[in-house]
């Protein structure tokens, strides 16, 4: 129960963050709402953890709710460093090209 | 016919000249590339006689290639052969290169360390890098040839328009070959001399253009 407790503390810190960077206009409208629903969920998964392992149980696997979260959590991380990676490298293409065209364009 | 040579060149002070009036014979227009050099390449380069342009910020060798290719194109080559700055290559070879696209015997034509001539390949290169980059281009990348990784390459007009180089560091070596490959077009290889005056790419090296060629394949 204390452990929920802080879990959850720290979810609504996340999300209070998210709502200031809104304010400032640091994220957009549709960053927001993925990250609203990120942290909602995870509040709800934190808040249902007991009937979590029951659905768990139910759909055949032996872990409890809490291992599910982390492997999870894991799997999204990855997802989404994969993701920052190819938007890296999409990036660094344009840069080239941009660099190329100013060198082609430059008649000196 | 018009005859380019294109040379991407970062940091080569020392041997810009050296190399640029070496290959000056052989060909009708030398163009070096100043990967946005903090030395005096670009000036030295300018002095000997070669066209040069100047990329703002340094983007890898592959870039200064494809950079190359557009303006030889632009300039009305018929033929672009690639050359390296750091004075690797022997310009005397160039007409070797050369003869399979002049015969209209290959649309491409690669150097090859390993066909004969002698080159003075550092051990580790020899027996370790060489062997394992030749297995993941043959087996994962399907090219059949006998150097995976060779500079010193020449191409005519149509495939320098087919090309178009997206690695702007090493992996464009490997990324050339598959284009190549992919299109069927008519390939050569020849005999040529790599002079050796530091290591160059180490294995960690080959690890980033494998990584570089799988990043390429997902950001298309």
């Amino acid at each position: 129960m204390f452990q929920q407790i802080i879990a959850l503390v720290i979810i609504l810190f996340f999300i209070s963050k998210l709502i200031q960077q809104k304010k400032r206009q640091a994220i957009s409208q549709n960053e927001l709402t993925l990250w609203l629903i990120f942290w909602l969920v995870a509040a709800l998964a934190v808040i249902l953890i007991k009937q979590l392992d029951t659905w768990l149980i139910f759909l055949g696997f032996s872990g409890s709710g809490i291992n599910f979260l982390i492997y999870l959590s894991v799997l999204v991380l990855f997802y989404l460093l994969l993701r920052l990676r190819l938007r890296l490298a999409k990036l660094d293409a344009n840069l080239t090209e941009l660099v190329r065209q100013i060198t082609l364009n430059n008649k000196k | 016919m018009k005859i380019s040579c294109v040379i991407p060149a970062y940091n080569e002070a020392r041997h810009i000249q050296m190399v640029v009036n070496s290959v000056r014979p052989y060909v009708n227009e030398i163009i070096v590339i100043d990967d946005a050099s903090k030395d005096d390449t670009a000036i030295l380069a300018a002095a000997s006689g070669a066209l040069v342009k100047r990329h703002l910020l340094n983007r890898g060798q592959g870039a200064a290639l494809e950079t190359g290719n557009q303006y030889a194109l632009q300039n009305g080559a018929d033929i672009i052969i690639h050359f390296d700055a750091d004075n690797q290559f022997l310009a005397t070879e160039i007409p070797d290169i050369l003869q399979p696209l002049i015969n209209g015997q290959a649309d491409i034509v690669f150097g090859s360390r390993f066909l004969g001539k002698k080159s003075n390949l550092p051990f580790a290169k020899k027996y370790l890098i060489y062997p394992l980059a030749q297995i993941f281009t043959r087996y994962f990348l399907g090219i059949k040839l006998s150097d995976p990784q060779n500079g010193f390459r020449a191409m005519n007009r149509q495939t320098a328009n087919l090309i178009k180089i997206t690695n702007r560091e090493m992996a464009h070596a490997s990324e050339i070959q598959v284009i190549a490959f992919k299109n069927k077009l008519k390939i050569a290889e020849v005999p040529i001399t790599v002079i050796y005056h530091h290591f160059g790419q180490k294995l960690s090296g080959g690890f980033k253009v494998i990584k570089d060629l799988l990043i390429s394949k997902l950001i298309k």
